[in-house]
């Protein structure tokens, strides 16, 4: 009876071991503080959308997750190491473990698809060449490209650039895949092909993080909604929640604007 | 007009011209080398760094080409460092052409999209593989016009050398005026020479320009 109980007790804390850890995070750029004690939990294959009205910090919070943005106080942790920004070696063997995808793709304009996506196993983790084709095909494939792979990001449509951003992110093999407004840019008719890929990776059980503006996205793929307004954490819970039930007046306000 | 003269003198005028490609060539390449050098010293975040970058621009770009030839050619032997017109000539037009390629680079690097670097941290690059896998191959197509300005400019201004005794383009046809007293047909012909020069300078860049376009 005891050591069942204690079994349990174990598998407790394996169900909420977090990927990311992040406790009472500031970021202030200069005298603006952008939001302040930020603390956010992700468990290994939990898909977190961040929603909320421009300026609320949210697509902040996501680069200094990836420590594109050094962090003025609190604490993130991923996959049990901190990120310390004094050791660079340290934060790029942690952030190598999260993909980021741009609201502007930032694509490497001077090389093809299949390049792009190549690029970063052999140069960062000196793969070889034959395993790293391969895996760049298979990607390719993977985001509906395999046609396009000698293709230079001038010659392809915006959502097939953030296909392609998508495939070069998973292409170092990330645990947590980070979107930053992946279809903010993009026209109305190319953002369900980049919705779809995502979808796709979320039902293979990639953790991810989702700052967006698309609400039927998050009702449909997200575990867990978090409303963001002017630096603060407003409402999280199940996205059936939020959107149906919103128990703050202001998330209320948000999703009637964009609802409507 | 005596073309007799202009066939006499045309050997030597011509092994000048290979001296003024040879000057040039080898200017060109310190410069690029030490321009990209200095501009990336120069976007450092290291203020002392930065600020030695620009004291070097300051002094190479803010004094006469000649003055500093001279300087290398009579002033430096008297510290110890004598050097041959040919060594003097290539300190002399290599340092001062890093200065110009090092604000013409840091111009590049600057204006390329910060988002790459972005793209390129979040994929694990550390920073010598980001400048250059990602950023100066870009750097360099958006620097073409002006480099290849710089070029010409540089192919021109070795004729200063003459003035420290070496032996190129403009000195050999200041020889061949001073035996020959003809200055139309020497001074034509080193012109057209130098023309002729700047001429596939001209097409050899705009070539590699159209090369480095494949991707727009």
């Amino acid at each position: 009876m005891e050591k069942s109980f204690l079994n349990d007790n174990l598998e407790d804390y394996a169900d909420e071991e977090y990927m990311i850890e992040a406790s009472n995070v500031t970021k202030r750029f200069g005298d603006l503080e952008v939001f302040k004690d930020i603390s956010v939990n992700v468990k290994k294959g939990e898909v977190l959308v961040i929603i909320g009205p421009s300026g609320s910090g949210k697509s902040t919070f996501l680069r200094c997750l990836n420590h594109l943005e050094e962090i003025n106080g609190g604490k993130i942790i991923i996959e049990g190491e901190t990120l310390d920004g004094k050791n660079k070696k340290l934060v790029r063997k942690i952030t190598t473990k999260m993909g980021m995808v741009f609201q502007n793709f930032n694509l490497f304009p001077h090389m093809t698809a299949i390049q792009n996506i190549m690029e970063a196993p052999l140069v960062v983790r000196k793969e070889s060449k034959e395993e790293v084709l391969e895996r760049a095909n298979m990607l390719m494939k993977k985001v509906g490209l395999e046609d396009k792979a000698d293709f230079y990001p001038s010659k392809l449509s915006g959502g097939q650039k953030q296909r392609v951003a998508i495939a070069r992110a998973l292409a170092m093999n990330p645990d947590i895949m980070l979107f930053d407004e992946p279809t903010s840019a993009l026209d109305p008719e190319l953002v369900g092909e980049v919705l779809s890929v995502m979808k796709d990776l979320a039902k293979e059980g990639m953790t991810m993080i989702v700052v967006t503006h698309e609400m039927g996205f998050a009702k449909e793929v997200a575990d867990r909604v978090i409303f963001m307004d002017g630096g603060k954490i407003v409402e999280e819970g199940k996205p059936s929640d939020v959107f149906s039930h919103p128990k703050e007046i202001r998330t209320k306000a948000f999703l009637d604007k964009v609802l409507s | 007009m005596d073309t007799s003269v202009i066939i006499r003198t045309l050997p030597i005028l011509l092994k000048g011209c290979v001296m003024t490609i040879e000057l040039t060539v080898i200017t060109l390449i310190i410069g690029t080398f030490l321009g990209i050098f200095l501009a990336l010293l120069k976007i450092s975040k290291n203020k002392v760094l930065s600020l030695i970058s620009s004291f070097y621009t300051w002094i190479f770009r803010g004094t006469p080409m000649l003055l500093q030839l001279f300087f290398f050619y009579y002033g430096l032997p008297l510290i110890g460092l004598k050097l041959t017109p040919f060594q003097a000539a290539i300190i002399g037009l290599g340092l001062n052409c890093g200065a110009y390629m090092a604000e013409i680079i840091r111009g590049g690097i600057q204006s390329i999209d910060k988002g790459q670097f972005e793209a390129a941290k979040a994929l694990g690059f550390n920073y010598s593989e980001t400048m250059r896998k990602i950023i100066l191959p870009q750097t360099f197509k958006v620097i073409i016009p002006p480099v290849g300005n710089e070029f010409i400019t540089m192919l021109k201004d070795t004729s200063l050398v003459s003035t420290i005794a070496m032996v190129e383009l403009m000195r050999s046809a200041q020889q061949m005026y001073a035996t020959t007293f003809k200055p139309i047909e020497i001074f034509l012909t080193a012109g057209v020479l130098y023309l002729l020069l700047t001429t596939i300078f001209t097409a050899a860049f705009s070539i590699f320009e159209k090369k480095l376009s494949v991707y727009d």
